[in-house]
Formats: C-alpha cells, sequence, structure tokens
C-alpha cells in the first residue's frame, strides 16, 4: 500500500486499489460467494409442525363444541341470558378463529434451513449424467491436444514467421462468428440429410446417425474450443529455443524423442492452461451438446443444472449441481498441475 | 579418462549452399586433416555457419560433395553423422540437471540409467566440474555451462567437433583461459576440432589453419602466421589485425619485391602477387613493423610524420601519425621511458615489412 502511494501518488494508489477490490470481490468471489450460500439451504416446513397441525385439529374440534353450544343457547329460558350466552360463545369464536388463522400461516410458511442435503438430491441418473460429462470433457480436452499439438508446433517452429501469422490469422477467423451459428452450421453437416453423409453416400456407406450417438457432440466442441487450446500451446511453443531442437538431433535423438524429452517438457505450462481450459469450458458447456443433439442422446451435464434452475423451479439443488461441477473443474486443474509440474506461476505466464 | 576416437578429415568438393538467389556459400573445395584444429574466420552473414551447419548435417549442399572420414555424407542426417555442434547459444536444455545434458547423446543411444550417469560424471570430471552434475544449468555459472555442452558432446564421442563461436558469450579472462583449455582438449582428444568464429584472436591462437571467409567464399587458407604475415587479399589483411594502408601505384619490380609510389614516397615491400608496374595498388603495414628512427638512423624504407596522439595500452602504446600518405598507426613496446612529445619524428621500416596487394574490399568496406 505504502509502496503502491509511492510509486503512484495517492488517487492513483486508491484507484488501483479500489479496482482490484472490485475485481476480486465482484469477478472472484461474489459469484462463488453466492452459488454456494444458494446450495447450502432449503426452504422447509418449520419445526414442529406435526404438533401444530395437531393443535389445530384440536382447535377445530373445539370450534364444533362452541357451535354446539351456540344451538343449544338459542333454547334458554330468558331471552336476556340467550342473548349474554350467544354474544359469550361469539367472542370465544372469534378468538378461536383468530388463533387457528395464527396457527395455520405458523404452519405453512416455510423456514430457511441450512443443510447439505442438496448435495445429496443427485439420483442414479444424474450421478451417471454427471460422470459421463467428465469423461467426455476429458475426451474432448485430449483430442483437442492431439489436433492441437501438431499444429501449433507446426506453425511455431517450422514454418516462416510471415506464414505462422497469417496462419495464425486464418485459425482466428472462424471465431468472429458467434458460436452458435459455428456449431448450428455442424450440426447442419452432420445431420442425417446434411452434406457429410451425402458425401459418405456416394461411396455407399451410410447415412451415419452422428447427432442421434452423440459423436456430432464431440466433433462441435472440438471444433468450439480448439482455439483455447491452440494459443497456450503456440505462445509456449515459440519460445522453444530451435537450437535446444537441432542440439538433441545432433546428439542422435530421433523425432519422437525429441518431442518426449525436449519439446513436450518445454511445453508443460501451455498444455496446462490449454487443457484447462478446454475441459473447463466443455463440461459447463450448455449450448453444443444441446443444439448437437437436440434432445435426441442423453444430455450433458449444464443441461441438468438449467433444468433444475429454470424447469424444477429448484434453485438451492441446481446451485448444489453447479457447486458440484466447479469442485470438479477445481479438482482438475490441480490435477492437471500436479500431473505437469507446473506451478500457479508458470501458467500466469 | 578420455575418450579417444580418431579424428576424422573432412573433404568439401564443389559443394555450394544457395538459399532461393542467394548464394550463401559459393562452390568451395576444402579438406581439413584428421586430428587438426581448424578455424573459419569471417564477418557475420560470411557464410561460415552455414558451412558449419554442411558439416553437420542441417543443411545438404546445393551441389558438390561433403566428406567425412572419406565417406560421403549425402542423405546421411546429424543424428548419424560423426559429427557433434556446440553452439553459440551452448543451447543446453534447461529443464534436465548437468549430467542428464552430458548423458543426452547416450540416453538416445540406449543406455541403460545407472551406466550413462556414470558416465556423464566421468566427463564431468574430465572438464573439471565434479560435483556439478545433480544442478541446473541455471545454476552454474557462463564458463561452467561452457564445459558442460563440451562435456555433452564428447559423450557422443565424435570424430569431428564443431565449434560455432561457443567463448562468444564469455567474459575476456574467461575467454582467454577457455582457448587454452579447448585447444588441451582437441590435443589431447585427437578429434578434428571445426571452430567458427569472428574474433581472429581465437582463430590465430588455437587453430593449426585458418581459413578466412568473405562474401560465401573461403579467400585464404593457411596457419596462423600465412594469414597474419602473408595475407592473400586486401580484405585478409585487413580483416585480421590492425593494418595500416598505404594506397599508391607500382613503380618498378626486382624480383619478388616492388616499389610503389605512394603520396608519402616510394616504398620498397615483398610483391607476393607479382604485380607489374603501372598498376594501382596498396601497401599494406601492420602498426607492430613500423618503428620510431632516431636521429642518423636509416631503414630501408622512411617516412616522415607528426605525432598526433599517444594512447599508453600497457604492455605497448599506440601512436597515431599524421603523413603524407594519410594517418598512420604505429605500436611500440613499452620501454617505461615514458611519452614522447608531439611533434616531427620519421617512421621506418624494413623492406620485407610490409605486403603489397592489390587494390580490393577491406573489411572496412565489407562492415
Amino acid at each position: 500500500m505504502t509502496r503502491l502511494r509511492r510509486s503512484f501518488g495517492a488517487p492513483m494508489a486508491a484507484l488501483i486499489v479500489l479496482l482490484t477490490g472490485t475485481w476480486v470481490l465482484g469477478l472472484i468471489a461474489a459469484p462463488q460467494v453466492i452459488m454456494i450460500e444458494q446450495s447450502l439451504w432449503k426452504m422447509d416446513r418449520p419445526a414442529g409442525a406435526d404438533e401444530l397441525s395437531v393443535q389445530i385439529d384440536r382447535l377445530y374440534n373445539r370450534l364444533d363444541m362452541l357451535m354446539l353450544d351456540r344451538a343449544a343457547a338459542r333454547t334458554l329460558r330468558t331471552p336476556s341470558a340467550t342473548e349474554a350466552k350467544l354474544a359469550q360463545i361469539d367472542a370465544e369464536r372469534a378468538a378461536l378463529a383468530a388463533e387457528i388463522a395464527d396457527l395455520e400461516t405458523a404452519e405453512r410458511t416455510p423456514v430457511k434451513t441450512w443443510t447439505l442435503s442438496n448435495y445429496a438430491q443427485m439420483g442414479q441418473a444424474h450421478l451417471r449424467i454427471f460422470a459421463k460429462t467428465i469423461l467426455a470433457s476429458l475426451a474432448v480436452t485430449a483430442i483437442a491436444f492431439a489436433v492441437c499439438y501438431p499444429i501449433a508446433f507446426a506453425i511455431a517452429k517450422l514454418e516462416p514467421p510471415r506464414r505462422a501469422a497469417l496462419i495464425m490469422l486464418a485459425l482466428v477467423i472462424p471465431y468472429a462468428i458467434n458460436e452458435l451459428l459455428r456449431v448450428f452450421a455442424w450440426q447442419m453437416i452432420l445431420n442425417y440429410g446434411g452434406p457429410l453423409n451425402a458425401a459418405l453416400g456416394l461411396v455407399g456407406i451410410g447415412p451415419v446417425p452422428f447427432l442421434e450417438s452423440g459423436s456430432g457432440v464431440f466433433v462441435a466442441m472440438v471444433y468450439a474450443y480448439i482455439l483455447f487450446m491452440v494459443f497456450p500451446l503456440y505462445n509456449v511453443l515459440e519460445t522453444l529455443d530451435t537450437n535446444q531442437i537441432e542440439a538433441a538431433r545432433d546428439l542422435g535423438a530421433k523425432t519422437w524423442q525429441i518431442h518426449r524429452r525436449i519439446v513436450l517438457p518445454h511445453a508443460r505450462p501451455g498444455i496446462a492452461v490449454g487443457c484447462i481450459m478446454t475441459f473447463m469450458l466443455s463440461a459447463g458447456s450448455y449450448s453444443v451438446p444441446y443444439i448437437m443433439t437436440r434432445g435426441t442422446a442423453a444430455p450433458w451435464f449444464a443441461q441438468l443444472v438449467y433444468n433444475r434452475f429454470f424447469q424444477a423451479s429448484d434453485w438451492n439443488v441446481g446451485a448444489a449441481y453447479a457447486v458440484s461441477l466447479l469442485a470438479v473443474c477445481t479438482g482438475f486443474v490441480f490435477l492437471m498441475m500436479r500431473l505437469l509440474k507446473v506451478r500457479l506461476r508458470d501458467i500466469a505466464k | 579418462m578420455i575418450p579417444t576416437p580418431s579424428g576424422m578429415d573432412i573433404a568439401l568438393s564443389g559443394a555450394a549452399v544457395r538459399f532461393g538467389t542467394f548464394q550463401a556459400v559459393h562452390p568451395t573445395d576444402l579438406t581439413i586433416e584428421a586430428g587438426e584444429f581448424f578455424s573459419i574466420l569471417g564477418p557475420s552473414g560470411c557464410g561460415k555457419t552455414t558451412i558449419l551447419r554442411l558439416l553437420s548435417g542441417f543443411l545438404d549442399p546445393s551441389e558438390g560433395e561433403v566428406r567425412i572420414g572419406g565417406r560421403p555424407m549425402a542423405g546421411i542426417g546429424p543424428s548419424d553423422r560423426p559429427t557433434a555442434l556446440i553452439f553459440q547459444n551452448l543451447a543446453l536444455f534447461p529443464l534436465m540437471t548437468v549430467w542428464e545434458n552430458v548423458a543426452f547423446g547416450l540416453e538416445m543411444r540406449g543406455w541403460k540409467t545407472a551406466r550413462r550417469r556414470a558416465r556423464a560424471f566421468e566427463l564431468l570430471e574430465i572438464v573439471a566440474l565434479d560435483g556439478q552434475g545433480d544442478k541446473l544449468p541455471a545454476e552454474i555459472s557462463g564458463g561452467q555451462r561452457q564445459r558442460v555442452a563440451i562435456a555433452r558432446a564428447l559423450a557422443v564421442e565424435p570424430a569431428v567437433l564443431l565449434l560455432d563461436e561457443p567463448l562468444s558469450a564469455l567474459d575476456l579472462k574467461l575467454r582467454q583461459h577457455m582457448r587454452a583449455e579447448l585447444k588441451q582438449l582437441q590435443e589431447a582428444t585427437g578429434i578434428t576440432f571445426v571452430y567458427i568464429t569472428h574474433d581472429q584472436g581465437e582463430a590465430l591462437t588455437m587453430s593449426d589453419r585458418v581459413a578466412v571467409m568473405n562474401r560465401g567464399r573461403i579467400v585464404q587458407v593457411g596457419s596462423a602466421d600465412d594469414v597474419y604475415d602473408r595475407p592473400a587479399t586486401a580484405f585478409v589483411a585487413t580483416f585480421v589485425g590492425e593494418m595500416n594502408h598505404l594506397p599508391g601505384r607500382i613503380e618498378s619490380v626486382a624480383g619478388d619485391r616492388a616499389r610503389i609510389a605512394t603520396p608519402g614516397g616510394s616504398f620498397l615491400a615483398p610483391n607476393p602477387g607479382g604485380l607489374a608496374p603501372g598498376t594501382e595498388a596498396v601497401l599494406f603495414l601492420r602498426p607492430e613493423r613500423l618503428h620510431l628512427l632516431g636521429p642518423g638512423e636509416v631503414a630501408a624504407n622512411g617516412i616522415d610524420g607528426h605525432l598526433l596522439r599517444r594512447d599508453m595500452e600497457g604492455a605497448f602504446s599506440t601512436l597515431i601519425v599524421e603523413t603524407a600518405a594519410g594517418r598512420l598507426t604505429v605500436q611500440r613496446v613499452n620501454s617505461g621511458a615514458g611519452g614522447l612529445p608531439a611533434g616531427p619524428l620519421r617512421l621506418g621500416f624494413a623492406d620485407s615489412a610490409g605486403v603489397i596487394l592489390p587494390a580490393g574490399e577491406t573489411a572496412d568496406d565489407a562492415a
């Protein structure tokens, strides 16, 4: 704080602190805290609701008795005595009715109860979808890596810089189009009557139900998130000294040995960043599986979360689902860092 | 113990390299003897690194042939040649420890871990790096890294060691020390060393023979003495060491000497090219071959001048003398007699001291 003030002056330092605080609170803490809070409670029938309803029943019985008393009172001898008795009974009835109304509201108004039970709400079917989503996202990540690594290496190390810039530009251009439109385009390509099946038909294969089998989701996801894998890989590979590759070759390394011992170890931070981003985006993807399967294949987990919120209107369970996904993703981040022996500092670079 | 594979000889015959329309190396014939310390000296961009890449196998000649140990190298990649390359930036593998770096070539040849570790530590001992094996390259000093690179190259027992200005990143003291070590290592191993440098000091001190290159051509091959004292062209004369130029015209020729007329007078000097009278030529004179003539002293050649400045450089001092033939640099051994008064003086030099060469491109033009 003192250092900041000395370097930038008081107004600038205050602004920096304010902006950083807003960032930390608003962009990092608030959404997570709200989602976790939401997942930790539910609206419940109040404690002792059963006793209350017995009590209410008893009061209703009293009310019925009073009605009988009232009917009996009409047959009293003196009109004045009747008047008095009726007034007394009516007052008692009014008091009873008020008490009943109070108790009934108390019985009906739910109370906010802190509980972990939202997390236990995931049934067998949903758990299976959860596991499938995680595994599928891992597969998408692996495919994206397998596709991107050779591309990134070729651009970074084999092409002259000017051509590398052109290729990178060509890679970015599709991303100028909205993600939904790109996914729809792939939906049309892979459709039963789409161009790919038409082409396959010409060679006597087909028609293949890409979309119904769920493989379309893979294709579209790899396509949708490939850039998040290519760029970190390219960036890190570009910093690899070409002399190291040549030195390894000069010392007798074959191509696969060069990659295993020199290039891949160097690329670790980029691999970690690319895998984490691709995995997170795939695991949390809603639109891609939604569009690509059109409901014909089992949903992805993000769709379940959506349904909890907006169809079952159960925000607390929805929040619990969302937090579970977040936990697994965070776990994945740390697993990748551990596996690739990458520290946070390397990733930040 | 030091690996003792015998060095192999190298032969380039008509080898040339073209990049598109750019002729990086003109057709070159060159023979390097087995076990020789051979330097290729030239300014940056002269094609010396291209020749090194031809030898290491990263580049194939556009025409001509490369032979190492008598075997044609066409189609043989860097990993299969009997050569090892030491890079200018060393190209140590930063994520591997020192011993893993040294053992890398052995690892690629399928040696078991224990065996290659033992071998790596042996090699590290040879280059005086005992106890540094488990450090990372970033944790040792520049001179130590240099030795790691040497040990790494020696591990694969090459017959030819190719060195691409490996000392350029070191400071002066260390550089001089490493020169001696490299030379010693070369003598101990008998490996053929091909040393690329733009530093004439390195080339002259270490090499059995030096090739001077300019613009894709080898302009002279010879011993350090040949290149320094008997330069073949104006470029070699000016690139290697300090040189005074006295442009003029050949007056007369007598045997292997010629008399050249310059604005500062006419001088007798060796004429190795056999230039005929009337030819435009330049007399090149080393600063240390010029000396001051005392009163009454005579020399084969004499020239009057005027002392402008004296720079004390320790073992010797440099005089800048204005003469009718231009500004001359003179180097004098420091006798401890102190400074010289500014003013008129007379310089002399023997008739064997300079060399007359046809005017041509000099190192100053190239730079």
